[in-house]
């Protein structure tokens, strides 16, 4: 153990010394941020509402209560207009979903029939998802509500009192706690990344990739001077000489990512930091597959200039396909499942699961658990193909 | 059996059609000598250093260094060896005391004890001065030097260098030469590789002379050149007229062979003193102006020569 890790801080103590490697590994990576953040909405992020058009054709109690839920909920902003416009609003583009409630909604949602809302929407746009979604979310409570209070009311028929429990039990329902729970989830959930929570993890994983370039030169320059073939007359051993080589890479890009995230959360406001574990898994595995793509790069390729054109090439192609420069939610669905062929993808989805939607551990082990798989192949091929000299 | 022990070895490359680098080579080393493997480019020099350092594998034959197998036991191979590489195998962004100190690690010291010896190493190539620069503003005899210093850490019993000198300026392949019989005189045993015929000649006890991965001839330097006669060579060089010129020269007393060699008779001759001035007599004699003349007394070019009919150097 004490060979590599002698390797590997010899290899950082290069890598300290090259003025190049600051400049790839934190200047370019932060300027890159906040332009990408700054270019796709940057600070006004998260102040920007979807747009509603709301025909109430209803008037009832219940319309009007789920109104004014819609109103309270972040994600949209409501516009008021008669039930013929919805159409034309939708088809114009002024609006990206309208909602319709059809007259006598509040009486059939207190008898049993059971009441009908409907989301005028157009297919395949995301943005008009989760306006359903926070329909569908405003809907349910209202619902909620409204079973509880007539449950409630059953109950307690004959007593005197039996008119106020409606209130009494919508007023219970509007507990804090409740309500912020539910809150939370809406706000996050089927948006589209903007500003900094598209671009720090986009950028991250792209300059993270990126770096591999400074340790698979050095491994090149290595094998060029005889120094690789050198040491295989001491007493390390060949896994214990590519061992040191990968935990450069790892140590590397690990201290990368922590300033990198560090910058994205206290300077740029993105919520990296939600759920400490699952993003401690995330930049491990980050890491690990910057490390064993490098080190593949730097085993199949022999020369200085194609390892460099090879990583950049590869680094960008990972990146763009990944997410890293666009959020994929804004492309269609046959991309996407492109995209997904390559092993950034996958980390970028547990990145931004983890900022924006709130993941945990177990949400982030499928994702992740691909991106080993994905690693683990570069490594056997790179320490099969490995050639010291 | 001797300190390095080499069996009938044999090296080839992508077998069955690559080259033979190294074929059906024998030869031992006794403890404390300075042995030397002298050919040109491509003799196998390089080759069989890195299979006696357990870098490459034999595909036939035997070796032992310091009494241990190369195949049966690399690592006490590779305690008991320290190896020159002939390429600078060194990290030129980093110092000289921080390369020293790198290879030390990784043969094993640490501490105390790994920088007493990074200094007594930095004393002995004599860069205990220059030990904070980069090596990357080295001159190339300085590099050289951290390279042999390099091998030096872990204090191997015997120290392979692979063409130690190649390009670099007289006055540091002097430094290197007299630090290599100061280590051999403080108990190492070495192997050394060079196409200089003067670097054999001056350092080594025995010299093996190699071609085409085979061993051609074996000795002290004296045994080498006695083996091919006393003669003595001289070339003359003339304005005109160099064939007619070598057939008078010919049948001068004393002259063994006369030929021409890039527009110069070279002669081989008995004893050198006693036959040039017969070969200026008989110039004069038939109007033959001689524009210029070297002797030079037998030596392992000779020795080369007379063996493969070709010159070390090419
Ligand atoms: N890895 C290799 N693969 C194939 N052939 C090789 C390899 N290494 C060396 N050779 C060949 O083996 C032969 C011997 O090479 P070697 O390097 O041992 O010679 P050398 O005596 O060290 O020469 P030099 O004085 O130029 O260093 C050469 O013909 C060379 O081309
Ligand atoms: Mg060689």
């Amino acid at each position: 153990m004490r060979y590599i890790w002698t390797l590997a801080a010899k290899d950082l103590l290069q890598t300290r010394r090259d003025r190049m490697a600051a400049l790839f590994t934190f200047i370019l990576p932060t300027a890159f941020t906040v332009f990408f953040g700054l270019l796709m909405g940057g600070l006004s992020s998260g102040s920007e509402r979807i747009p509603l058009a709301v025909a109430d054709g209803d008037g009832g109690v219940a319309a009007r209560k789920l109104v004014s839920l819609l109103e309270s909920s972040p994600l949209v902003e409501l516009k008021m207009i008669d039930a013929a416009a919805v159409d034309k609003a939708v088809d114009d583009e002024q609006v990206a979903a309208g909602l319709l409630i059809p007259a006598g909604f509040s009486a059939s949602l207190d008898s049993d029939v059971g009441a009908r809302l409907t989301v005028v929407r157009v297919l395949g746009s995301t943005g008009s998802q989760s306006v359903e979604e926070a329909v569908r979310a405003a809907a349910d409570r209202l619902a909620s509500e409204r079973l509880a209070a007539a449950v409630a009311v059953r109950t307690v028929e004959d007593s005197p009192r039996a008119a106020q429990v409606g209130e009494i039990v919508s007023g219970l329902l509007e507990r804090p706690a409740l309500t912020i729970a539910a809150k939370e989830s809406g706000s996050k959930a089927g948006q589209i990344p903007r500003g900094f929570d598209q671009s720090s993890p986009g950028m991250l994983v792209n300059w993270v990739m990126f770096s591999l370039l400074t340790v698979a030169t050095g491994l090149v320059m290595e094998r060029k001077t005889g120094a690789l073939r050198r040491l295989l007359g001491t007493h390390a051993s060949r896994s214990q000489v590519i061992a040191g080589k990968a935990l450069a890479m790892l140590i590397l890009t690990m201290l990368q990512q922590v300033l990198l995230i560090g910058l994205g959360q206290f300077a740029f406001g993105v919520d990296y930091l939600s759920d400490p574990p699952a993003l401690l898994m995330t930049m491990v595995t980050l890491s690990a597959l910057a490390s064993c793509l490098g080190l593949l790069i730097a085993t199949v390729f022999r020369s200085e200039q194609a390892v460099i054109a090879t990583t950049v090439i590869a680094s960008m192609v990972l990146s763009a396909l990944g997410g890293a420069w666009f959020p994929l939610e804004v492309t269609g669905p046959g991309f996407s499942r492109i995209a997904h062929l390559v092993p950034t993808s996958w980390l970028l989805d547990a990145l931004r699961g983890i900022v924006l939607k709130g993941w945990g551990v177990p949400e982030v082990l499928l994702p992740l658990g691909v991106v080993w798989a994905f690693s683990l192949a570069f490594f056997a091929l790179a320490v099969w193909r490995f050639r010291f000299e | 059996m001797r300190f390095v022990e080499v069996r009938r070895l044999h090296k080839q490359f992508d077998p069955p059609k690559g080259t033979v680098a190294v074929d059906d080579l024998s030869f031992g080393i006794e403890q404390g000598e300075i042995y030397s493997l002298l050919g040109p480019n491509g003799a196998g020099k390089t080759t069989t250093i890195s299979i006696l350092s357990c870098l490459l594998r034999p595909t036939g034959g035997e070796a032992t260094v310091a009494g241990a197998s190369i195949t049966g036991d690399p690592a006490a191979v590779k305690r008991a060896l320290g190896v020159v590489p002939q390429e600078l195998a060194l990290y030129p962004d980093l110092t000289a005391r921080e390369n020293l100190a790198f290879w030390g690690k990784m043969y094993g010291l640490r501490g105390q004890q790994l920088d007493t010896r990074v200094d007594e190493v930095l004393a002995l190539i004599d860069l205990s001065d220059r030990q904070k620069d980069r090596l990357e503003s080295f001159s190339g005899g300085m590099k050289r030097r951290v390279n042999i210093g390099a091998a030096l850490l872990h204090k191997p019993r015997v120290l392979f260098l692979d063409e130690p000198t190649v390009g670099i300026d007289p006055q540091s392949r002097r430094a290197i030469l007299d630090g290599i019989k100061d280590l051999n005189r403080a108990g190492t045993t070495i192997l050394y590789t060079t196409h200089y015929m003067e670097e054999a000649q001056e350092l080594s006890n025995r010299i093996a002379i190699m071609d085409h991965g085979k061993m051609i001839a074996e000795g002290t330097h004296e045994e080498l050149v006695r083996s091919v006669g006393e003669e003595a060579t001289v070339t003359l060089s003339v304005d005109r007229d160099l064939d007619r010129s070598l057939a008078i020269w010919c049948s001068v007393e004393g002259v063994t062979s006369a030929e021409a060699q890039d527009d110069r008779a070279r002669l081989l001759v008995g004893d050198a003193n006693a036959v040039v001035p017969r070969l200026f007599e008989t110039a004069n004699r038939e109007g033959i102006r001689i524009t210029g003349v070297n002797v030079a007394e037998p030596n392992l070019e000779t020795v080369f020569l007379a063996l493969t009919g070709r010159a070390l150097r090419d």
